[in-house]
């Protein structure tokens, strides 16, 4: 009794809480927080992994805002710079540029989770066209960020956006300069602010509407979304590119999620049909599902119509995005070799998208009795396989983390954060082996005290 | 008879719609004034130029050689192997290259992806350029004006720059004025 430590835990719960009782006056005791003690299907809490991702990019970007110059010569500079000089800044840019990927990839996984199952009924209808607007609002962030270093990609880019703003009807004129000003020194500038701030103070104004009051954080998803970035960074580093130059041509391709409308683009159809109204009416028909399918299923198996749409929409971006990088080398000259035979690119597109679509409504209208498969057994460790195989994991950690450093002092920074990556993950695998063993005590435990209490 | 309520609540929203009114100025805010137009530049004199030349210059030119050597700022005075003047946006309006004047050829070659504007109307005849739709196919082009002492002074711009002009609305005759 009032040993040292014990009197400090003491005080440390004491405060912890004074605190808690205080933030009941504040607004975060509207969310209620679910930390998860056994798995559960990451689908359900992909939009809290998006959000996590946003807050990532947020802090990474904000530390290469000490590094970054918004100016027209400097900006590829201090790209490379942070790149190619600053501690960690090759590590800092690659988990700004791959967070940005994955936010994009979870924004999109979680958009069709919801879809499928029919989440945006029920009530969820501003929950829902909330989250639309922040997909777009995600890919625009992307789009300006990775405008900002100014390389030959950056400026293709602006190009096509300009070049689109512009030909948009009634407005464009008077709209394209707004984000031009009096040339590209200014517009880098411009984007830069739409990216820093503009733009994410948007998403944080919508967040707060899209949030639902449930929010699920599951620490081992959180420690593999943060494993995944990293090993993403390893593995395929962001490049630097050439520096833009108005007197050297380049084939670029855009950034994997634009690809689907560069690919409408490079068919010849009149420009802003192509890359502004056809995107924008895919935009208007997620839009406008919660107040068409008015049907009380949620089950994808029970509205074959609605499943076969959803379908048809991942076909349709998958075969935009393989046309998208389709590059004919074979042919002479840049622009040859960038063109796309409309007749040939609508007539795939057609076919795939009304063929799968089809195939989908006609598996799901044939009212088959589903056998769900059973669900896997659940894997039981004993106290002691959970102490020994957490104790294996926490080795293969240090040894992981002992590479990323040992490869950072090698000057290899690609290696060093593949190893973080993976540590990351092993983390991950840690936690929940974590959480398993407690279950389990916690059932031994529930399980001793009955065996205890006297039989009636 | 019309409710003293809602009369007082029209005074209210007339109210705020007052005060809310001056705000719509604020639009200019976002443009950059000296951006594309109004600037009085003298570029050049007659005697500096001959059939089949050019010369570069950066309008509207503020001194600052960041602005001045910006791609948006970059502009072409030809004199045409008929000895006629124009004045051309040097943004291809493809993908932004600069394209450089060929007398021999008679037009502006840009040096990305090939694309040839013609001397005379500066529209896009060969190249990825010339494969663009109407307005999108042709360089923005100076208003000019030449003295008694035979200088050339650009006092304007048709068009939108790295994007085109409608040159089929503005014959390019048009937009030579001799004072």
């Amino acid at each position: 009794m009032g040993s040292p430590a014990r009197s400090l835990r003491e005080v440390v719960n004491n405060l912890w809480k004074w605190t808690v009782d205080r933030l009941e006056r504040t607004t975060i005791v509207v969310y209620k927080f679910t930390v998860p003690k056994t798995y559960v299907s990451p689908f359900g809490y992909l939009g809290t992994l998006t959000a996590i991702v946003f807050a990532i990019l947020g802090v990474s970007g904000a530390f290469l805002m000490f590094y970054y110059r918004p100016d027209v010569e400097l900006a590829y500079l201090s790209v490379k710079e942070i790149t190619e000089q600053v501690p960690f800044g090759f590590v800092m840019r690659n988990i700004h540029y791959h967070a940005s990927n994955l936010m994009v990839l979870l924004a999109v996984l979680h958009l069709y989770y919801q879809y499928f199952s029919g989440r945006y009924k029920i009530k969820n209808e501003v929950l829902w066209v909330t989250g639309v607007v922040l997909g777009v609002l995600t890919i625009l962030e992307a789009y300006t960020g990775y405008n900002l270093i100014m390389n030959q990609r950056a400026m293709l880019a602006i190009n096509i956006g300009m070049g689109l703003t512009y030909s948009a009807p009634i407005l464009g004129p008077s709209l394209a300069p707004i984000f031009l000003g009096g040339g590209l020194f200014d517009l880098v500038i411009r984007f830069y602010a739409l990216h820093v701030f503009i733009l994410p103070l948007l998403m944080l104004i919508l967040a707060a509407v899209h949030f639902p009051r449930a929010l699920v954080i599951d620490f081992p998803a959180i420690s593999a979304v943060v494993g995944a970035i990293f090993i993403a960074g390893g593995l395929f580093p962001v490049e630097l590119g050439v520096k833009f130059d108005p007197t050297r041509g380049l084939i670029e391709v855009p950034e994997w999620y634009l690809t689907a409308i560069y690919a409408f683009l490079r068919t010849g159809t009149e420009r802003f049909t192509a890359g502004a109204l056809l995107p924008l009416l895919f935009v208007i028909l997620f839009l406008i599902v919660p107040f068409v399918d008015k049907s009380k299923k949620l089950s994808w198996r029970d509205r074959p119509f609605f499943t076969a749409l959803g379908v048809a929409t991942i076909v349709l971006i998958a075969v935009t995005t393989v046309w998208g990088f389709y590059v004919d080398f074979s042919k002479a000259t840049p622009f040859e070799q960038l063109y796309i035979e409309p007749t040939l690119f609508y007539g795939s597109l057609g076919v795939m998208t009304i063929a799968s679509f089809l195939a989908t409504y006609r598996f799901f209208s044939r009212k088959a009795k589903v056998t769900r498969p059973a669900p896997p057994r659940p894997i039981t460790l004993t106290p002691s396989q959970a102490t020994s195989l957490m104790l294996a994991l926490f080795i293969l950690m240090i040894l992981t983390v002992a590479a990323s450093f040992y490869t950072y002092t090698l000057s290899l920074p690609n290696h060093s954060m593949f190893w973080l990556g993976i540590a990351f993950m092993l983390l991950g695998l840690l936690l929940h082996v974590y959480r398993h063993s407690i279950l389990v005590e916690q059932r031994a435990g529930a399980v001793r005290e009955a065996q205890k209490a006297p039989a009636r | 008879m019309v409710s003293r309520r809602s009369y007082l609540r029209s005074i209210l929203v007339a109210a705020i719609a007052v005060a809310v009114a001056p705000f719509a100025n604020l639009v200019s805010f976002f443009y950059r004034s000296n951006a594309e137009t109004a600037q009085r530049q003298k570029i050049a004199n007659l005697k500096d130029l001959s059939p089949g030349s050019a010369i570069y210059f950066p309008y509207p030119k503020t001194g600052d050689p960041k602005i001045d050597n910006d791609p948006f700022r970059q502009y072409i005075l030809v004199m045409t192997r008929e000895g006629e003047l124009r004045v051309y946006s040097r943004v291809c309006v493809h993908l932004w290259c600069l394209p450089t004047y060929l007398p021999q050829k008679g037009a502006l070659i840009c040096p990305c992806h090939g694309s040839v504007y013609r001397e005379d109307d500066g529209v896009a005849v060969e190249g990825p350029a010339a494969y663009q739709p109407y307005p999108t196919n042709a360089l923005p082009m100076g208003r000019i004006e030449v003295d008694g002492n035979g200088d050339i002074w650009l006092v304007g711009v048709e068009g939108r720059i790295g994007y085109g002009r409608e040159w089929k609305r503005i014959p390019p005759r048009d937009l030579i004025r001799r004072v």
